[in-house]
């Protein structure tokens, strides 16, 4: 399993500590920098700072909402796997990933009963825009052994929380 | 609902806020609208349920925790058991009951774990399979292409 952290990083322990504190949600005021900060003893230009460095140090992917893309009509999502050849993974895994429609494209281990190597989450408003992005991918790259899968059921889905 | 207005405030919040002394002042002025409309309009988004939250985007990796992906195959009679032995974990973020649309395929409960290091994983996967008799695959990434859900709102 992976796991990427600097055990030299002094700023780590303050980071997670700051990023609980506000991973819930920014205050939907005004001044959402200056209220955080009142509430941790920092200033307004510290709390900027530090989200700045978070975001820089890639601790942050983004200070963003994080969207229910089914409560907007985004309500097909399909996760196609595909057997990539070794040697093409790196050429076919950033043609996938160059689509708009992609969310999250990935690379994964395989099984002696799952040869299928890379990931693709796919969004779209209907199963048949994720279908027609499907068969773009296949005909851009070639690679023409996969498997859709749609999801029957959602049993979980709440963000990520440290 | 949501009107054109708001799928345009959507869009633009999937994009990182302004680190500016007034973000939503800076938004406003963007898309051409006041700063309380803005305000109000996110208040709804998030009582609403169309935002989640706005919030940084922790990278769990890099501030240290584990994560991967992780699948089982399930007979089709305890479907219901197993995921909630599952969702238990908080860990857990995401659970899928996935099926082969084009192609039959072994495994089909997809989750999500994250937990504060590796071995966490391990012992949570192998409490999983000691509750349900059912093996735990993981699927962890060795490459990452692409990661950055933005959605086409507007």
């Amino acid at each position: 399993m992976e796991t990427k952290k600097d055990t030299n990083d002094k700023h780590l322990d303050e980071d997670i500590k700051f990023l609980k504190h506000i991973q819930n949600g920014l205050p939907l005021t005004k001044t959402p920098y200056s209220d955080i900060g009142d509430a941790l003893g920092m200033t307004e230009a510290e709390v900027i700072e530090r989200l700045r460095r978070l975001l820089d140090e890639g601790k942050v992917r983004r200070l963003a909402a994080s969207i229910a893309h089914r409560k907007i009509g985004i309500n097909s999502n399909a996760m196609c796997v595909w057997k990539v050849p070794k040697e093409r993974v790196d050429e076919v895994g950033a043609i996938m990933a160059s689509f708009e429609e992609v969310t999250h494209c990935y690379e994964r281990p395989v099984f002696p009963d799952w040869e299928h190597n890379v990931y693709t989450m796919i969004h779209g408003y209907t199963d048949s825009e994720c279908e027609d992005v499907i068969n773009r991918i296949k005909e851009k790259t070639g690679v023409e052994d996969y498997i859709v899968l749609y999801s029957e059921k959602e049993f979980k889905k709440v963000g990520v929380r440290i | 609902m949501i009107d054109i207005n708001d799928r345009k405030i959507l869009q633009r919040l999937q994009t990182n806020l302004p680190l500016t002394s007034r973000p939503f002042l800076a938004l406003a002025e963007e898309l051409g609208f006041d700063e309380e409309f803005i305000i109000e309009r996110i208040k709804f988004f998030c009582e609403q349920g169309y935002v989640r939250r706005l919030a940084p985007i922790i990278n769990t990796q890099r501030v240290g925790r584990s994560a991967t992906l992780a699948a089982i195959k399930v007979p089709e009679d305890r479907i219901d058991e197993v995921s909630e032995v599952i969702n238990s974990y908080s860990s857990v973020s995401h659970n899928y009951l996935r099926k082969g649309r084009n192609m039959e395929m072994p495994y089909n409960m997809w989750f999500t774990m994250s937990t504060p290091t590796k071995d966490d994983l391990v012992a949570n996967f192998k409490e999983i399979e000691e509750k349900t008799g059912l093996e735990v695959a993981g699927f962890p990434t060795i490459k990452k292409f692409k990661i950055g859900v933005k959605f086409k709102i507007y």
